[in-house]
């Protein structure tokens, strides 16, 4: 019996705890859904919920990596709104583009995403001002390269976004993937638990000659890199390109950040916290469809989930 | 920790002149901006260009001085939008001729207050983080109205309210007035009462207000009362200004108001600002929008330049304070 209990107890501090709130509202909404409908539990309403996860859950992987090192990245939404014109607009259907111009908007993102890093980093400005202003000039971009949605994409492209072996959305379990990857890399390797390390405290950090700016660098180019991929993935998804594709891609990339248990304060979560949360808050909007809820009540519902799961949280974690 | 000049104050050789530039540059700034506009487009200082600059800087200046209050205790207030719009919709609720266009606006202002009480709470009890309790509100409140006005919201704004947003006493903008009128009672309260050395205090160190027996929670509520209160009027102000009402009512604002606090020298970090220079700092921000689309630059051109400001004057304000 001790010998469970300390196991259990161990295993509790290695999981943040908001993993466990996550997780049992998960659970909690799951069950609400297989009673309340029938369609719920299939397979192919699953999948659904799955594909309809993959912008945000790319969105907020960056995003966690940016939280954790204790700062925010405001400038996601209008980068991605960027880079989805660009990307339909120079592949303009043309097949033999796709690949030249993806790499490029990969490359362009991470770029934009360094510069963000270099002018906190460097500079000292804060976080929020530094992406709110290249939030700003990304956004008057997209509009200067196009008003409209514009170009588009071979249709094979799209299989990009709906492709499924055996029913499963191959995006999805990428993903998914790309989550633990990010969470060994986080836990295991040195440049991961710097993250950690100056999120938790910059300024000792700083003084014990840990590469600061080399490590906000990298944590805000993965976040640009991450804002690419979902422009990619909403081109393929929606066929077109267009210059609000990011819009609420700023806030709804947050909340599963702190949902998942990942303090704005920076140096305490991870990003596995964060991949429940975003599943959490789509079964959440899954459920409310099909109880035929109008988006405005479903907007309320997701207000009050954010405040009982994140109060939860906080009132346990504060002294 | 306080007010920047008090040291030189109490010394007897007078500061240097640098330092009284230094601690007003934002002022210099702004007159600079102005006088490059005019130099480019002499129709910049016209009398009607001028009005319509000032009536465009109240709305936001309201919005600014609660958002500075709370950013002073270090929080964040990104309700104000959502805040304002629900403000502007329960406007239309009463039909023009009824006679309850001022009782209303107590209405408006009470759905504000009770949105910063439960955000305060949130944030001083609940020890939610700002921007997420706030971001919540805001959500709540967005689907409230929706809900509410089914999507589309209707309904004229009230002829006193048009007055309000949109008059002019002898050329000056009324809502102009309002603001200034607004802005001298919340200096008095921040920079000239006890109550605004408690916020400085909190917003310097929480641990020390506390330790020196100060009520950290309520002034933590009362900075987002007083921010929900405001942007009600600024709400009703914007909705005046604009002659129609729509859902998304002062979409923006939340932003803006702390990008215009930040340049006036608000430390998001809390416990440094004034307001003066935090609503100067608004005045920048219309003046520049107002510049660009006077030289006749393309509107998308605006957002570029109007971002690429607020890091430079932000990288400005680092390296001044360092």
């Amino acid at each position: 019996m001790v010998d469970l209990a300390q196991g259990l107890r161990r295993w509790q501090v290695r999981m943040p705890a908001g993993i466990w709130t996550v997780l049992l509202m998960i659970v909690a909404l799951s069950l609400v859904g297989i009673y309340t409908s029938d369609e719920f539990s299939r397979v192919r309403n699953l999948s659904n919920i799955c594909e309809q996860t993959v912008a945000v859950s790319i969105g907020a992987l960056g995003q966690t990596l940016i939280i954790l090192t204790g700062g925010i990245d405001l400038s996601i939404g209008s980068l991605v709104s960027l880079l989805s014109v660009l990307t339909s607009g120079l592949i303009n259907q043309d097949p033999a583009r796709v690949v030249p111009v993806c790499l490029g908007v990969i490359a362009t993102g991470a770029a934009v995403g360094a510069i963000n890093g270099l002018l906190i980093a460097r500079l000292r400005i804060h976080p929020m001002i530094v992406t709110l202003g290249s939030g700003a000039v990304l956004q008057g971009a997209a509009l200067l390269y196009s008003l409209t949605p514009t170009g588009g994409v071979p249709p094979e492209f799209e299989n990009v976004a709906y492709g499924r072996v055996y029913g499963i959305p191959i995006l999805a379990v990428i993903t998914a993937l790309a989550y633990v990857g990010v969470a060994l890399f986080l836990k295991r390797v040195y440049a991961g638990r710097l993250i950690f390390a100056i999120g938790d405290n910059p300024h000792s950090a700083d003084l014990v000659g840990l590469p600061y700016t080399r490590t906000i660098v990298l944590a805000y180019s993965a976040s640009g890199l991450c804002g690419a991929l979902a422009a990619i993935y909403l081109v393929s998804r929606f066929g077109v390109g267009q210059p609000y594709a990011g819009e609420n891609l700023m806030l709804s990339s947050i909340t599963p950040v702190i949902l998942g248990g990942t303090l704005l304060t920076g140096g305490r979560g991870g990003v596995m916290g964060t991949l429940l949360a975003c599943y959490l808050l789509a079964i959440l909007n899954n459920i409310l469809n099909f109880l035929d809820v109008s988006t405005y009540v479903q907007l309320i519902a997701q207000g009050l989930i954010v405040i009982g799961a994140v109060s939860a949280q906080f009132s346990k974690e504060s002294r | 920790m306080m007010a920047k000049g008090l040291p030189s104050k109490n010394s007897i050789v007078p500061p240097p002149v640098w330092t009284l530039v230094k601690g007003n540059l934002i002022y210099v700034a702004a007159l600079a901006l102005v006088a490059v506009s005019t130099a480019i487009e002499p129709s910049f200082l016209s009398t009607s260009n001028i009005a319509n600059i000032l009536s465009q800087i109240a709305p936001l200046g309201v919005v600014v001085i609660g958002q500075s209050f709370v950013l002073l205790a270090r929080g964040l207030d990104l309700s104000i939008a959502s805040t304002m719009a629900a403000a502007a919709v329960v406007l239309t609720v009463f039909p023009r001729s009824s006679g309850y266009t001022v009782p209303v606006i107590f209405v408006s202002i009470l759905i504000g207050l009770a949105t910063g009480l439960v955000n305060g709470v949130l944030v001083a009890k609940r020890k939610v983080s700002p921007f997420l309790a706030t971001l919540a509100t805001m959500i709540v409140l967005q689907g409230l109205r929706f809900y509410w006005t089914q999507g589309a919201a209707t309904g004229e704004v009230p002829a006193l309210f048009r007055t309000l947003g949109a008059g002019n006493i002898f050329g000056v903008p009324i809502n102009f007035i309002i603001l200034m009128a607004i802005g001298a009672v919340f200096w008095v309260v921040l920079h000239r009462s006890s109550y605004g050395r408690r916020v400085f205090m909190v917003g310097g160190s929480p641990e020390a207000a506390r330790l020196v027996g100060i009520g950290v929670d309520r002034v933590i509520i009362s900075t987002y009362m007083i921010s929900g209160g405001l942007a009600a009027v600024a709400g009703v102000l914007l909705a005046g200004y604009v002659g129609t009402i729509d859902g998304y009512l002062g979409r923006g604002f939340e932003l803006q108001s702390i990008v215009a606090a930040v340049i006036g020298g608000v430390a998001l970090t809390g416990g440094q600002g004034s307001l003066p220079h935090a609503l100067t700092g608004a005045a920048i921000l219309v003046i520049v929008s107002n510049a660009v689309l006077l030289f006749g630059i393309p509107v998308q051109f605006q957002i570029v330049l109007s971002g690429l400001i607020v890091i430079a004057v932000a990288a400005f304000q680092r390296t001044k304070a360092s």
